[in-house]
């Protein structure tokens, strides 16, 4: 059972922003939809909450077989959580979180005391008790989202969903409400999506990710997997840093500079120039070339950002520059100079063999 | 002797705020007192006397009663015709938009002249209801008449503003918790307009406590039914009966004040409750 | 389970924006808010012009240039020209007292400003009696030295300030108070004087706020009726003699007299005066708003 968008295409006045994106979440999971401003992300989750609709008929939006396309938004169920919260300034706390429970006809309402006993429940989980009967105004960023995200479960959302969450928020407040929710989640299971242009979120937080660029969606898959097996060379990028080493594929093997790299993939291929991408942290780099350590390189320049190193090298082939990421502890017992030759070793390469451009 | 210092940077401190303390002495302050002297140059019994007989009190129910009304039924129009200009494009929208300050911009006068002559009996609109028996010329229907036009203005140029700037995702964050259209506007962006609709209630109240112009020319002023305050006043004054009009005067004067100072609160309250948060 | 798409085109009919009425709904309010401001806006304005016209075009203009009501009009023209300059001195005098400087009472200060907003019209021409006329204050001393505030001139120019005086101070105080000082400080870092910095930093930024309240301020100046009625002694004036009608005293003169279509001729004036007002504020807040983004 999964809540299900198919086709769905919509487009604001010349702005194309879903070019028929499908996507299947199951129940109960958590899924981030990550991806840059414009990728069409907080659109796709508007028109699941029935917030936007979608523009052609094929666009449907299913919630467990329940074709809910032409649903309006207040009787789809689809917890909601804005950007900048949304909260009702004239109710206090409770009041808020209470809303959805009160709004019901007489028939569905449950009655006073069960509604506060779920309300209680709620300030429970999110650890707001004692603020119970303030007022949104006196709250800080994180506690008035975590009420709206109370609010939104409040009413037992089919499915939840989270439009950049964090994103008001201060950096530490973020990483704290980051665990809270993951926490959240894996005690509730309420099926949900959340929308971040924050890749570090996304990879802590979800069981799966979905990038999105342009309206279109560039890959699916777990944390790890796309991490380690980028589909694209966007992807790549996006998931963090990367280096792009020129170079030419030949025999099953990657040739940059006088370095030879075995490339199974490529095997059978025919010769092509290409791309190879590195993460800064998979180089190793030494003063003599040491078994793989071939690639001759030139120190530019180096510096220490907090806990990490980074040292910045020009290939002496063909003067491309890349960067190293290193524990401080790496680059003390290196002790690099500028000007100085080394020797580096790329490790888990891959291949884009199209020209791409970031 | 209170000094005034120079405080900030800027000049002209002294000579601004002298002139203008002057200023308002000389126009304001020192009739005001000469006011307040003449009445208490009464004794409180002759005082009270001159505020409570039933002619008095007739004027101060008739005053303070129909602008009451009149305020409360424009809260309800005054908020139809601020959504209604603040949400929807229409036809005609700007024309009516810039309509609404006429009552604001008209002199009372002619507002007087034209409201008698609209609902007199053989009025424009007088005689669309004299066959149901409405008589609303030279009665206090009328006077509710003149004071709801007069007032329409306050209410609506104080929500308007409000409901122009109400934020969608609240809306939209009522929608996804179940809220039908009905449900959002009567929990949420009423709620949301209250400060500024008790606002704008508060200032047609006053405006239409004090209002003589539009009035007595569609009342029919008959001492005891349909004779405002103001005109009272004047009457006294005509008859020189000083000390009268004077105390009635000053009971309007403090009621003006009062309502002056809640006005004040509301505004203050509210600019509290919509400063960004 | 999916219906065939018989066209690629979504069926907006059943889909509606989360945060729009239905279209009948909104069609009732709208026509619900036309119908009330077309019955109370639009028939009294059309109103005066009909009825002024009433009696034809010789009539009206017969009306406007009758000596009384020349006179009437003298008579206001001389008021505004009094009143209106004297608090536009004043509303900027307070402005800038109150919004460059930071001192105790400024608050009392704002709301004594407002005060002849609440108060009404009758009493704003009454205080002036109690000082001025045959039993105030200066009464005896005035009988004395032969000089006529009530029931003449000075009278109606003082009452007409009294009530006209709040206006370019409210519309140039929270102006004035969003701008801040951090120009005119700039300007005096700078070097410039007083009435320099005044002339040439703050003029201009608050010229439009300052046109603004003197129309407003001149439009109900030249329609002030009940506090002018209190002070003024409803004489008519003619050729020879200016008399103490203001141009909405002599419409009630009018009127008072059956002289309905001569009454709303003079009114339709006032009327015409109103309306350009409102243009004008409209104008002026495109204006404002388009200087805003």
């Amino acid at each position: 059972m999964s809540v299900e968008v198919r086709n769905i295409v919509k487009q604001f006045g010349r702005f194309p922003a879903l070019h028929g994106v499908s996507l299947k979440v199951e129940s109960g999971e958590l899924v981030a939809l990550l991806g840059p401003s414009g990728s069409g992300k907080t659109t796709l989750l508007r028109v699941i909450a029935g917030l936007e609709f979608p523009d052609t008929n094929e666009g449907r939006v299913l919630f467990y077989g329940e074709d809910v396309t032409d649903m309006p938004v207040h009787k789809r169920r689809a917890g909601f959580a804005f950007q900048h919260y949304a909260l009702f300034r004239h109710l206090d706390v409770f009041e808020n979180i209470a809303f959805g429970l009160r709004i019901r006809p007489g028939r569905t309402r449950p009655r006073e005391a069960e509604i506060r006993e779920r309300v209680e429940n709620l300030l429970k989980l999110i650890q707001l008790e004692s603020l119970a009967r303030r007022f949104p105004s006196q709250l800080s960023g994180g506690q008035r989202q975590r009420v709206a995200l109370a609010r939104a479960l409040a009413i037992e959302p089919k499915v939840l969903l989270l439009d950049e969450p964090f994103g008001a928020l201060d950096a530490k407040v973020r990483k704290e409400l980051r665990h809270w929710l993951r926490k959240l989640h894996e005690e509730i299971h309420v099926t949900t999506l959340f929308v971040t242009h924050d890749q570090e979120e996304a990879l802590e937080v979800a069981d799966r990710v979905a990038i999105l660029r342009e309206g279109r969606i560039e890959q699916i898959g777990t944390p790890e997997g796309i991490y380690d097996h980028p589909a694209t060379p966007f992807v790549y990028d996006f998931l963090g840093n990367v280096n792009a080493f020129a170079g030419r594929v030949h025999n099953g093997a990657v040739e940059i500079g006088e370095t030879k790299i075995a490339v199974p993939e490529t095997a059978g291929k025919g010769d092509t120039d290409a791309i190879a991408f590195v993460r800064p942290h998979d180089i190793h780099v030494t003063r003599r070339p040491d078994g793989p350590a071939t690639l001759a390189a030139r120190v530019v320049l180096c510096h220490t950002a907090g806990p990490l190193a980074h040292l910045e090298l020009e290939r002496l082939d063909n003067g491309g520059r890349f960067t190293v990421a290193l524990s401080k502890e790496q680059l003390h017992q290196l002790a690099p100079k500028p000007g100085e030759r080394m020797f580096v070793e790329l490790r888990n390469v891959k291949i884009f063999p199209e020209d791409y451009s970031i | 002797m209170l000094r005034l210092r120079q405080r900030g940077v800027l000049p002209g401190f002294r000579l601004t705020l002298g002139y203008a303390l002057l200023y308002l002495s000389l126009i304001v302050l020192i009739p005001l007192a000469a006011t307040f002297a003449r009445a208490s140059a009464l004794s409180p019994m002759q005082f009270w006397h001159d505020v409570t007989t039933p002619r008095v009190l007739a004027a101060f129910r008739l005053s303070f009663g129909a602008a009451f009304l009149a305020a409360l039924v424009n809260l309800f129009f005054g908020l139809l015709v601020a959504w209604v200009l603040a949400r929807y494009q229409f036809w005609s929208k700007r024309i009516m938009d810039a309509l609404v300050d006429l009552p604001f911009a008209l002199p009372t006068a002619v507002a007087g002249i034209t409201l008698a002559t609209l609902y007199a009996q053989n009025g424009w609109i007088g005689r669309w209801l004299a066959p149901f028996g409405i008589k609303v010329a030279y009665t206090q229907l009328g006077v509710f008449v003149a004071l709801m036009f007069i007032g329409l203005p306050f209410v609506v140029r104080t929500v308007q503003p409000v409901l122009e700037d109400l934020d969608l995702e609240v809306e939209e964050a009522a929608a996804s918790l179940g809220a039908n259209r009905w449900q959002t506007f009567w929990r949420v962006i009423l709620p949301t307009a209250r400060p500024a609709l008790l606002t704008g209630f508060a200032l047609a109240f006053a405006r239409g406590v004090g209002e003589y112009g539009s009035v007595i020319f569609i009342s029919s002023n008959l001492p005891g039914k349909t004779e405002i305050v103001p005109l009272l006043i004047v009457t006294k004054l005509e008859q020189y009966d000083y000390a009268g009009a004077t105390a009635l005067a000053v009971v309007m004067l403090i009621a003006s004040f009062a309502l002056l100072l809640l006005i004040n609160l509301l505004q203050w309250r509210s600019s509290r409750y919509y400063a960004r948060t | 389970m999916e219906p065939v798409a018989a066209s690629n085109t979504a069926r907006h009919v059943r889909r509606r924006s989360p945060t729009a009425e239905s279209p009948f709904v909104r069609w009732l309010l709208i026509a619900g808010a036309l119908l009330f401001l077309c019955l109370f806006l639009v028939v009294p304005l059309l109103a005066v012009f009909v009825q002024a016209f009433a009696k034809g075009p010789g009539f009206y203009f017969k009306t406007l240039t009758d000596p009384a009501t020349v006179s009437a009009i003298k008579l206001t023209f001389i008021t505004v020209g009094i009143a209106v300059p004297m608090n536009c001195v004043f509303g900027l005098a307070a402005a800038w007292a109150i919004t460059k400087f930071d001192f105790p009472g400024k608050n009392v200060l704002t709301t004594l400003i407002d005060l002849p907003f609440s108060v009404s019209p009758v009493i704003s021409g009454l205080v002036y009696v109690l000082v001025f006329g045959a039993q105030g204050w200066f009464g005896p001393w005035l009988i004395e030295h032969d000089i006529r505030i009530i029931f003449a001139v000075p009278g109606i120019v003082l009452a007409t300030t009294f009530v006209t005086f709040p206006f370019v101070a409210r519309e140039l105080i929270p102006l004035m108070q969003a701008q801040g000082r951090a120009d005119e400080e700039a300007a005096r870092v700078l070097g410039s004087g007083g009435w320099q910095t005044f002339w040439r930093v703050t003029l201009p930024n608050i010229k439009w706020g300052l046109l603004y309240g003197v129309i407003l301020c001149n439009a109900r100046a030249m329609g002030e009726f009940g506090a002018v009625s209190v002070v003024s002694g409803h004489i008519s004036g003619g050729t020879n003699a200016l008399g103490t009608n203001t141009i909405p005293l002599h419409v009630q003169f009018l009127y008072d007299s059956y002289n309905q279509a001569g009454a709303f001729a003079v009114a339709s004036v006032l009327t015409f005066l109103a309306l350009v007002t409102i243009a004008l504020k409209a104008w002026i807040e495109r204006k404002e708003t388009r200087l805003k983004l």
